[in-house]
């Protein structure tokens, strides 16, 4: 019975999708390759359309996701969890928008757009880790923010390795380590 | 040894306490997504939620959205509490079995 209960418990995660993981993945391998092609073209090894094309077609894939998922995890569902994940995934949209429209204000170079977009984000996955209470999530973002001021230091082009690397390597870690627990 | 609970201990409606205990505090699932998620006939899923809401486990409200019925489901605080007396008295009764018998295969 207790076996039972488990079993009914992971596959009723399966259909229900609540689980983060396909989002993680999905963003970590968009950093990942994406800002690496963007490294490579940056010391020119790779023509920088290709590198452009790498991670706005993954990027794309990305932000399909965390939607995709979403709307199927709030089916059905009414009450608190419901407004939270609505507003969790707008800070989403927002965020971005406002820091596009700033960085673009400002006449930002790349150094400070990827060190400003690696903030943000650290903050969103501190945010994040508060509001689904996952100790994981919350280290993510304490290691994306300590990377976003490193990279400020290394420059052009060593902060897209940071992106790449810490930022995407950071989130596929997360990814593995969600879905080895979730296994458990 | 403690009896389980009659009212969880049908595979069916433990099927029910577990997605409905799985929710956060406070949200409602609604009937036909219930139904979905178990792969439960209307029928069945209603005659075993009518067992558990007799009990206070679970509350069942209809509301109106846009005119169309809307049927939602939720577990109360003392279905929560009597789903977890339900597993404590199985994981005891398991240690009570393995520690009778000597068998220690779960």
């Amino acid at each position: 019975m207790l076996a039972l209960i488990a079993q009914e418990r992971a596959e009723l995660g399966r259909r229900r999708a609540v689980s983060p993981v396909p989002t993680f993945a999905a963003w970590g391998l968009a950093w990942l390759a994406g800002f690496g092609a963007c490294y490579l073209a940056a010391t020119g090894l790779l023509p920088w359309l290709l590198a452009g094309l790498v991670l706005g077609v993954l990027v794309a894939v990305a932000v399909v996701v965390p939607i995709v998922r979403g709307a199927r995890a709030a089916s059905g569902v009414r009450g608190p969890s419901r407004q939270l994940g609505l507003m969790y995934g707008l800070s989403w949209v927002a965020g971005p928008l406002a820091l596009s429209a700033i960085n673009s204000g400002l006449g930002a170079g790349t150094v400070p757009w990827t060190a400003s977009a690696m903030f943000m984000v650290g903050l969103l996955y501190l945010a994040g880790g508060m509001l689904w209470r996952d100790l994981s999530q919350y280290l993510l973002g304490l290691w994306v923010l300590l990377f976003a001021a490193i990279s400020v230091h290394l420059g052009s082009p060593g902060n897209f390795l940071v992106l790449s690397l810490a930022g995407g390597g950071g989130m596929l870690v997360q990814a593995g380590w969600l879905a080895l627990r979730g296994r458990r | 040894m403690t009896e389980l609970d009659p009212v969880i201990h049908a595979q069916a409606r433990l099927r029910v306490m577990v997605a409905l205990c799985g929710l956060r505090p406070g949200d409602q699932l609604t009937f036909p997504r219930l139904q979905q998620l178990l792969d439960m006939t209307a029928g069945n899923l209603s005659t075993h939620l009518r067992k558990l809401e007799e009990a206070g486990y679970v509350r069942i409200s209809k509301t109106h959205e846009r005119r169309t019925p809307v049927t939602h489901v939720a577990v109360t605080s003392s279905g929560r509490a009597a789903f977890e007396r339900y597993t404590d008295g199985l994981r005891a009764l398991l240690a009570g079995q393995q520690e009778g018998e000597g068998i220690a295969d779960r």
